[in-house]
């Protein structure tokens, strides 16, 4: 038995340690601790409600557009109210761009290069200028005799990367262009949120900008790049990727469960793209929230009961103290992570675009969808079950890239210009109501209740990251990452790449995680 | 040809200099040239405190500047928490390896730290204040990314239980004397850190700053000053609900007492502001956020508290 420990993981979101235990060369255990703790949730109560909006965003800075719109919801489920058509299209228009970011920061910055090869530049002979400056600085770099040279591309875990050229240098030159395909993607954002990161025009009752024609035609020219890169060079080098490591459509099975909420309606706010739901063992079911649960048995809190809590079932969440948290890790089977357990029907289930994929699919409510899914199984070799991987997650953020890109311009031309997109309304007091949608990273769900004079009086967030980073519950039994990671063979367990790829195909938030 | 490419590529990333306003101290020769300038490069080393990663979104979205582009020519990251392939133990190596070493750095902290529960942010299994104290003592200068590391922000609102300290607070309680340059801002603006990297790398020195350690360039007036509502406010033409014409102040606009140049250089390359969006600034640069009450109704009673 060797200890084998990963702290700091990086180039995800936050601050996460993976600890596991191998036999020989295979993880036999793993536990996975979120490593940061603000309390945002609790510290909100005496907040006025629309605040939760702006400061629940601060959750977090990679996907904080999510978080406003599941305030935005839950406000408007209390208000009776929703938006008109100009301002559900504008909320789309702005949430859709912030995740097509996401999915090509999480692809391209954050992970490629555990795939991709980033020496191959040095053997670079064409005549591209940003790639031959590239190849000539890492050349002086590792000429240099400097500490550490060729930061921060080197160094990294070395073991098996792709040998193809080709495609190690149209990722590399991905990477390069995607960073300003990603800035479009931003301005996107702010053009009619205002700003990304914390985009802030998105209210209950709407969206607070005015779609004026020079803002469309603005949105529209940005998109027209952004669709370009995504189905040329996002999805050749996806796929490029995912030929070249067919084995990794088998590597970092989770629990094979799979949660989603409802996700990108039309203008009317229904006919949502994406189903929400669950997949238990192998079988859709419609959702029932009355099975969410959180349990934080191994988490680093004090409160009982500590598990089977429904949401807004606690108004506090009492952090353990310093000397607590010390007894805690020293002892056997202790707590281990701020991350909570949220359960679904006492069961662990794994969140993200895999999780979409899979449950619309299996819904059978979108027939054009399930047409181009089996396009894809057909091309790739692959059925719905290779979905549950490492690659298989990489696919599905492709897949759901195109979805999305396809509506945005579909629902684009239908904004009215210069008609407003806000609906002024009266905020309720004592008021009670949730909101759902689908981050970046998977499931994400808001509940707020407000006192008499209309300041929060309690508010819950159970986020993608919080499921699928879960420590163990009561009943024992590991978190989805925890899942995927145990039963991985690892060829040099110095430098556990393959243990980092699992990890980093679920795109871990962990400030949105603990919150 | 290919000595024109890489003409062509700078012209634009020397579009970005002008457009932080580095043109002033910076010429175009002096880019073309910068690749000689080895011994110019600012080494860098980026934390992650009690955070949100926002203020690294952000810093990617530097406009037109293929970021490593810059990098590669005024700094080496020697760590960067999302852009780094070092991973695990390669990490706290480095970390270890810049606090023994003679190496000039700049270290960026974006966050605060939790000083009254130290648990609460961990890296390597130790507290983030264990890292920073060492790092910022070495360094040859700080720089507080964000309103967080800056004021406390988010961390520090009513409530909050881990008891942060801000940079300049940080540095203060551990006698620890560094040049510190603050950019509030939540998340920072990207203009405002490239232009103080790049006022560093190229004088030698920070921009002048005020008492709060702002750069003045950037943080010299109100968002009330340069506001297209000015003149709005002062005909007392003020707004009563979002979509109505006339100054935000009534609706909760934090612009009077918030410093940035958000109504200048604007957001994302300049594509709006909250207030263009028409939304009342929510004062994220200040020092008073989060405020109680933000989107405030003109006809709304209640009377907004520091603390409750």
């Amino acid at each position: 038995m060797r200890r084998v420990v990963i702290d700091p993981v990086t180039r995800i979101e936050g601050h996460l340690r993976v600890e596991t235990h191998m036999d020989g060369r295979i993880v036999t255990d793993a536990r996975c601790s979120g490593d940061m703790f603000r309390g945002i949730e609790k510290a909100l109560i005496g907040y006025d409600a629309r605040v939760a909006q702006q400061v629940t965003q601060r959750v977090c800075g990679v996907c904080p557009y999510a978080h406003a719109e599941a305030a935005a919801l839950a406000l408007e489920q209390a208000m009776g109210l929703r938006p008109n058509e100009n301002g559900q299209l504008l909320r789309n228009l702005i949430v859709g761009a912030y995740q097509l970011q996401d999915h090509l920061l999480h692809f391209y910055v954050l992970s490629a290069l555990d795939f991709v090869d980033i020496t191959a530049i040095l053997k670079y002979h064409g005549n591209d200028a940003g790639l031959n400056t590239l190849r000539d600085w890492v050349r002086s770099e590792l000429d240099s005799g400097k500490i550490f040279p060729a930061a921060p591309f080197l160094p990294r875990y070395e073991g098996v990367y792709a040998k193809d050229q080709e495609l190690n240098i149209s990722a590399i030159k991905g990477y390069l262009d995607a960073i300003p395909i990603m800035a479009d993607l931003h301005k996107m954002v702010a053009v009619f949120g205002a700003k990304a990161p914390h985009p802030v025009a998105i209210e209950a009752g709407g969206v607070t900008t005015l779609p004026t024609i020079d803002r469309i035609n603005k949105y529209k020219t940005w998109l027209a790049g952004v669709g370009h890169f995504i189905r040329n060079q996002y999805r050749n080098d996806l796929l490029g990727v995912a030929s070249v490591f067919p084995t990794y459509f088998n590597e970092g099975k989770g629990p094979g469960n799979f949660l989603t909420f409802p996700y990108f309606p039309d203008s009317s706010g229904e006919n949502h793209a994406f189903v929400g739901g669950a997949t238990l063992g192998g079988n859709y079911q419609a959702l029932d929230l009355s099975r969410i649960t959180e349990d934080h048995t191994h988490s680093w809190y004090r409160n009982e009961p500590s598990s089977g809590l429904k949401p807004l079932q606690s108004t506090t969440l009492q952090p353990l103290d310093w000397d607590e948290y010390q007894q805690e890790i020293a002892r056997k089977d202790g707590k281990y992570s701020w991350t909570r357990a949220p359960r679904y029907g006492g069961e662990v289930m794994e969140v993200g675009p895999a999780a979409r994929v899979i449950n619309t699919y299996r819904s059978g409510q979108h027939d054009d969808f399930n047409r181009q899914i089996d396009g894809i199984n057909r091309e790739l070799n692959i059925g719905l079950g290779e979905y549950d991987s490492v690659m298989g997650r990489h696919l599905s953020r492709l897949i759901c890239s195109l979805q999305i890109l396809e509506r945005l311009e579909a629902q684009l031309h239908e904004v009215q210009p210069d008609k407003s997109a806000f609906i002024e309304q009266d905020m309720p007091k004592n008021m009670r109501g949730y909101g759902l949608t689908e981050a970046t990273r998977g499931a994400l769900g808001h509940w707020i209740e407000t006192h008499d004079k209309g300041y929060i009086s309690n508010y819950e967030m159970i986020v993608p990251t919080t499921w699928n980073m879960s420590p163990r519950d009561a009943a024992g039994r590991p978190g989805a990452v925890e899942q995927m990671l145990i039963g991985t063979q690892v060829a040099d367990p110095e430098q556990p790449l393959e243990l980092a790829r699992i990890v980093r195909s679920t795109d871990p938030c962990m400030a949105c995680s603990v919150h | 040809m290919e000595k024109i490419t890489r003409r062509e590529a700078l012209k634009k990333v020397y579009g970005a200099i002008i457009a932080t306003g580095a043109a002033s101290f910076l010429s175009f020769d002096d880019l073309l040239a910068a690749d000689k300038y080895v011994d110019k490069r600012l080494n860098l080393v980026w934390l992650h405190g009690s955070s949100c990663s926002g203020c690294s979104c952000s810093f990617l979205d530097i406009e037109y500047v293929p970021v490593l582009d810059i990098l590669s020519r005024f700094a080496n990251v020697i760590f960067h928490p999302d852009l780094s392939l070092a991973t695990g133990d390669q990490v706290t190596g480095i970390l270890d390896q810049v606090v023994d070493s003679d190496l000039d750095y700049l270290l960026v902290v974006e966050g605060s730290t939790p000083v009254g529960m130290p648990h609460a942010c961990l890296m390597g299994h130790k507290p983030f204040v264990e890292w920073v104290v060492p790092m910022a003592k070495r360094a040859t200068a700080c720089v507080a990314a964000g309103t967080c590391s800056v004021f406390g922000g988010v961390t520090r609102m009513n409530g909050m239980q881990t008891g942060v300290q801000t940079l300049p607070e940080l540095l203060a309680a551990q006698n620890i004397a560094k040049p510190l340059v603050s950019l509030p801002g939540c998340p920072m603006k990207p203009e405002h850190l490239v232009y103080t990297l790049l006022h560093y790398a190229m004088k030698g020195t920070l921009p002048e700053l005020d008492l709060q350690h702002r750069p003045i360039h950037f943080f010299g007036r109100t968002i009330h000053e340069r506001c297209n509502y000015y003149a709005d406010f002062q005909e007392k033409h003020y707004a009563r609900y979002i979509g109505d014409s006339g100054c935000l102040i009534n609706l909760g606009c934090q612009g009077v007492v918030t410093r940035s140049d958000c109504m200048i250089n604007g957001h994302n390359n300049n594509t709006s502001t909250c207030i263009k969006a028409g939304h009342p600034c929510v004062g994220c640069a200040s020092e008073h956020f989060p405020r109680q009450i933000m989107l405030h109704r003109h006809d709304d009673p209640r009377v907004i508290k520091r603390k409750f």
